[in-house]
């Protein structure tokens, strides 16, 4: 199959600083050049492990602490028996050696013993019932005159960020370095003052590149950063620690389990009056973090009764991920509309548009389904070959956050610039972004520009959380671009006894009433001194943009569903997203193209799956944790929106947002009868179409009363457009 | 991992010699290392010798270097009939682009092709995915002490069983993970070696079901080394895996079917299902009902098909594997013919 080409371009007259500029550490990073914290080894290092309980709950009985000590090469060993353990994975101690191999004999040396208490695992045990529907729930659900009474759930699906989680730190007695892997290089920093001893001028936070964080790298220096600071203290020595990958899918955060259920009344030409909707999150050992963000307002959805209860289980806490809380309530709404669509048979696309909330997002659905191809979309389950396609559609929207951001630009003598924000890069391509904007405000090639970022020595940043880097630290670096450029010039304008509105730089030259009048690095050359500008963004410099900064999206999802094995393919996405100012396009590209991905994983694929009798997590790999390989891949068309925008936009979270609903929607569309789990693995899929088989033997034998109508979980006839 | 000595071989025999020193308490076979070095970092396998036998059978057994190095897939008739001959270094990948092998066993070639990913089958050696330890994911974690390692339960009895088996288990309920193992038995496949017995030289007598002895799942003794791979050759076979992933995924039911076609109709057929028992698990009566069959009756073919699950004692979680088989076979017997549409395959 030949992909169609992508449209690649800004679409309604959008812009991009830089169109078509590489990512500046892409060669760094795919040759290994680029060192990540995980890569530190410092000389005369010691490395640290965490032990951990083993199983859903229990105490430790027994722990050889002394076989452990005495295995050469092991420094020293914290724990002790009697330990509660509440879930795999949870942090009872820490062994401390002079190598990874006298690490792991003296972990096996532990050989602890751990009396197993009683757990849970699944939201389900907690036998979640919604609460009574209040007389006015009860009176719309009453009049109906149709009625939707379903059940949505989704799995735990953890970070798995290439780059564990850990950090290296080396404690020099009245200074230290930590190299931590982070999405807050300040928050790292002020978590670390107390651990190290130190006040905080006295260290400083390296964070040149992270593998991948997603949310879950947001606690400031996390344990594994707090224990290593600690025990470099203590020792005087470097010491690394970073968790491997099967601990890092058990105690590094995740995207919490929920349980969605819904019981609506609509109307004949798909009005949605209201009802009820109670939903809950499986947050293992945590108080809170579950949340299922349904009703989400881009909908019309009439009167919600909505509540949410979070429900502990014996796993790990959830932690932040890319727009926490929101795809799991998205897949539920969109299925909710293309169930109530497919009852009424109506076409989905035009219920949509009457429920949608929003006018640019409804301008987006039609150049969306103008490029999937909606027009070759058959009614629910018409298709009758081993093989059916499907469409499916979502939206998505995304608020912009302020954050403190501050920057400085740097014009040398030799003119070459250098920018300095100690933001981190989470993959997003931070460096590129602040080069191509300090070049764009100071007319200069990219190619003369350096880049610093990563280092609580830098100006402070925000943390990459929210989506809200780029959009703060983009104008704050702007801004010092601005200020460097204005002095330069005026000190330019004051050599000539001349005013500094008649200059400018362009391409590198210095223009004096718009003709060329010296090459940047001759006047460069005579400076006293570099010449520093500075620039912040925050709550205040935002104000004026204030409403502007919203971003939306539509996803449209064609899939194959091969029903007699079940397995799904997703064969396209196109993914619509507002962009607003574009700074450098490949990237914006690669975010939104990210958040597919993660999207299509999480809908076919991605569980934790904790055994049910010892609650330990039986698949802490990437062989049987799957995750979306290049083979899974649909043909990812990413249109970036900047209709009437300006500004800076959030991009990070809003495009993994509808994904996962939109394929559930295309797979109901494909076979005719709802797959109400994620992931939608080929067993479900199966379940699906035996019970739509089962359905319509029943229609067959004669009417069925309450077939559509409040027939709780039985789903929609297959019918339906 | 622990301190391990490494060594090559250059013969077959010095491979076994090396296997036999006694200095060494536990010295066991390399090939392209995978399992082999995923077995160390977990613990299963502690050796403190690895005979890396890679290069194998460049040098001749008289301890002359060939000018040649033989060519590592070719016809023979070590058996007293003609075998695509493979040897047993071959990597996965050489074995898919192998033009005989696609010609005389093309199943074959398709299990390799199927396995893992590009990079794995340009290392992956053939015995070495015959010979590979399951992938239960109780078995492979280092917290379950399962029956495998010396334990007294299976933890997938009662607990998380949707990727085991539906056929032959108990105690132990693994399924086989080699695709080519499935091709191997579908088209009668041979391994002959150092310390072979007789009875383990056929494909389905190299592979034992965990009542026959749950620590291991092959019949060589301890110190055999494999030097011949040999297939019979088919004009007409066909794999077919059916996986949730199409990027680096297990199976979830595979199937291998070697056809003799005479005037349009299958004479005679090979049936071997996968990743549904703890060994290639061979449908005889499947086979038999393909016999006879129009090899343009697609709807005869899904009737001979359809009983492959019969006698399946699924789990919990694993019934749809019972769904999955029949279309695999299907799929496969439909492949060897040519006429597997493109988007089911």
């Amino acid at each position: 199959m030949i992909p169609t080409p992508t449209t690649n371009r800004p679409i309604n007259a959008g812009q991009s600083l830089a169109d078509d500029i590489d990512r500046l550490d892409a060669v760094a990073k795919v040759t290994g050049r680029a060192k990540y914290s995980r890569d530190q080894y410092l000389a005369n290092g010691l490395f640290a492990c965490l032990i951990r309980c083993p199983i859903g709950a229990g105490t430790l009985e027994s722990i050889d602490l002394d076989s452990a000590r005495a295995v050469p090469g092991v420094v020293e060993v914290e724990c002790e028996a009697g330990a509660a353990g509440q879930y795999h994975g949870h942090n009872v101690g820490v062994l401390v050696a002079e190598s990874p191999l006298a690490m792991k004999r003296g972990m096996r040396a532990l050989r602890p013993r751990w009396r197993r208490g009683a757990f849970t695992t699944t939201i389900d045990e907690s036998n979640p019932t919604p609460e009574e529907p209040s007389e006015q729930t009860r009176s719309i659900l009453d009049r109906g005159p149709r009625r939707l009474t379903a059940t949505y759930t989704t799995e735990v699906q953890t970070h798995s960020p290439l780059e564990t989680h850990g950090a290296v730190v080396d404690h020099r007695g009245d200074s230290a370095t930590v190299y931590s892997s982070t999405q807050g290089t300040f928050a790292a920093r002020d978590g670390l003052d107390e651990p190290l001893g130190l006040p905080r001028a006295r260290y400083e936070v390296v964070c040149e590149y992270v593998g991948g964080g997603f949310g879950s790298k947001l606690n400031g220096p996390g344990k594994e950063g707090v224990t290593a600071a600690r025990l470099s203290a203590k020792h005087r020595r470097p010491v690394y620690l970073f968790v491997n990958r099967g601990e890092d899918h058990l105690d590094t955060g995740n995207r919490p389990s929920s349980r969605t259920q819904v019981d609506i009344a609509f109307g004949e030409d798909g009005t949605i009056h209201g009802g009820q909707v109670s939903t809950w999150g499986g947050v293992g050992v945590s108080r809170g973090g579950g949340g299922v963000n349904i009703p989400s307002g881009r909908y019309s959805l009439g009167t919600i009764q909505k509540t949410h209860n979070d429900v502990q289980t014996n796993a790990g806490a959830p932690r932040p991920f890319r727009a926490p809380g929101h795809p799991q309530g998205a897949f539920a709404e969109e299925m909710v509309i293309e169930e109530v669509a497919g009852a009424l048979n109506l076409d989905p696309l035009a219920l949509r548009q009457r429920l949608e909330t929003s006018d640019e997002r409804r301008r987006m659905m039609d150049v969306g389904a103008d490029l999937i191809g909606w027009r070759d979309r058959r009614r629910n389950g018409e298709q009758t070959g081993i093989v059916r396609r499907g469409f499916g559609m979502g939206v998505t929207s995304w608020p912009r956050f302020p954050a403190q951001a501050e920057g400085e630009v740097v014009i040398n003598r030799d003119a070459s610039i250098e920018v300095r924000t100690g933001t981190q890069d989470i993959g997003t391509g931070m460096r590129t972004v602040a080069a191509v904007v300090a070049c764009h405000e100071l007319g200069v090639p990219v190619d003369r520009c350096n880049v610093r970022i990563g280092s609580s020595n830098l100006p402070p940043g925000p943390g990459s959380g929210g989506s809200m880097t780029t959009p703060n630290t983009a104008p704050a670096i702007a801004a010092a671009a601005r200020d460097a450029k204005r002095r330069f010039l005026e000190w330019v304008a004051q050599r000539e006894g001349a005013d500094a509105s008649e200059f400018d730089i362009r391409g590198g030259e210095v223009l004096r009433h718009n003709e060329p009048y010296a090459d940047m690095t001759t006047l460069t050359a005579r400076l006293p001194d570099s010449i520093t500008g500075r620039g912040e963004s925050n709550r205040q410099t935002l104000q004026r943009e204030q409403g502007s900064g919203h971003s939306d999206g539509v996803q449209f999802a064609e899939v194959s569903v091969d029903t007699q094995t079940g397995v799904v393919r997703v064969k396209r996405i196109v993914a619509i997203q507002s962009c607003g100012l574009v700074v450098a396009r490949k990237l914006a590209e690669s975010q939104i193209i990210g958040g597919v991905i993660q999207g299509v994983s999480y809908a076919l694929f991605e569980h934790k799956v904790l055994d049910r009798n010892t609650g330990t997590m039986v698949n802490p790999n990437l062989e049987w944790y799957k995750v979306a390989g290049t083979d899974d891949m649909p043909h990812i068309e990413p249109v970036l929106w900047s209709d009437g925008q300006d500004s800076v936009r959030p991009l990070g979270e809003p495009p993994t947002i509808p994904t996962s609903g939109a394929i559930a929607c295309a797979v109901l569309n494909a076979i005719g009868w709802p797959v109400r789990s994620l992931p939608l693995t080929p067993d479900r899929v199966l379940a699906a179409l035996d019970a739509r088989a089962a359905h319509e033997r029943l229609e067959r034998r004669g009417p069925v009363d309450g077939a559509v109508n409040g027939d709780a979980d039985r789903g929609m006839p297959g019918g339906g457009r | 991992m622990n301190r391990f000595a490494y060594a090559r071989a250059e013969t077959w025999s010095q491979a076994r010699d090396l296997l036999g020193d006694r200095r060494f308490s536990l010295p066991v076979l390399k090939g392209g290392g995978l399992d082999l070095v995923d077995q160390m970092k977990e613990g299963i396998l502690e050796p403190d010798l690895l005979v890396d036998v890679r290069g194998a059978g460049a040098v001749g057994e008289d301890g002359q270097r060939r000018g040649e190095q033989p060519e590592p897939i070719r016809m023979s008739d070590r058996w007293g009939r003609p075998l695509v001959s493979i040897t047993p270094s071959a990597t996965l990948a050489e074995i898919a682009a192998s033009p005989l092998v696609r010609e005389r066993a093309a199943a074959l070639a398709q299990a390799a092709e199927s396995a893992a990913t590009p990079q794995v089958r340009n290392v992956a050696t053939i015995a070495g995915n015959l010979l590979q330890r399951p992938r239960c994911w109780y078995f492979r974690h280092d917290e379950f002490n399962c029956l495998k390692k010396g334990g007294s339960t299976c933890f997938a009895v009662d607990g998380e069983n949707a990727y085991h088996a539906i056929f032959g288990g108990g105690p132990c309920h693994i399924v086989h993970p080699s695709n080519v193992a499935c091709a191997m038995a579908a088209l009668g496949g041979y391994v002959d070696g150092f310390g072979v017995p007789d009875e383990a030289r056929s494909i389905e007598g190299l592979f034992h079901l965990p009542d026959q002895g749950v620590r291991t799942e092959h019949n060589l003794p301890a110190g055999a080394v494999l030097t011949h791979i040999g297939v019979e050759p088919w004009a007409v076979s066909g794999f077919h895996a059916i996986k949730a992933k199409q990027s680096f995924d297990w199976p979830l039911a595979m199937a291998a079917v070697g056809l003799r076609v005479e005037g349009g109709r299958i004479a005679s057929a090979r049936v071997c299902a996968g990743a549904v028992a703890p060994v290639p698990w061979m449908l005889p009566d499947v086979a038999g009902a393909l016999v006879g069959v129009s090899t343009d009756d697609d709807l005869a073919i899904e009737r001979a098909c359809a009983g492959a699950a019969q006698g399946a004692a699924p789990m919990s979680q694993n019934g749809y594997k019972a769904r999955l088989l029949p279309v695999a076979v299907q799929r496969a017997v439909l492949r060897a013919l040519g006429r597997l549409a493109e988007e089911l395959a």
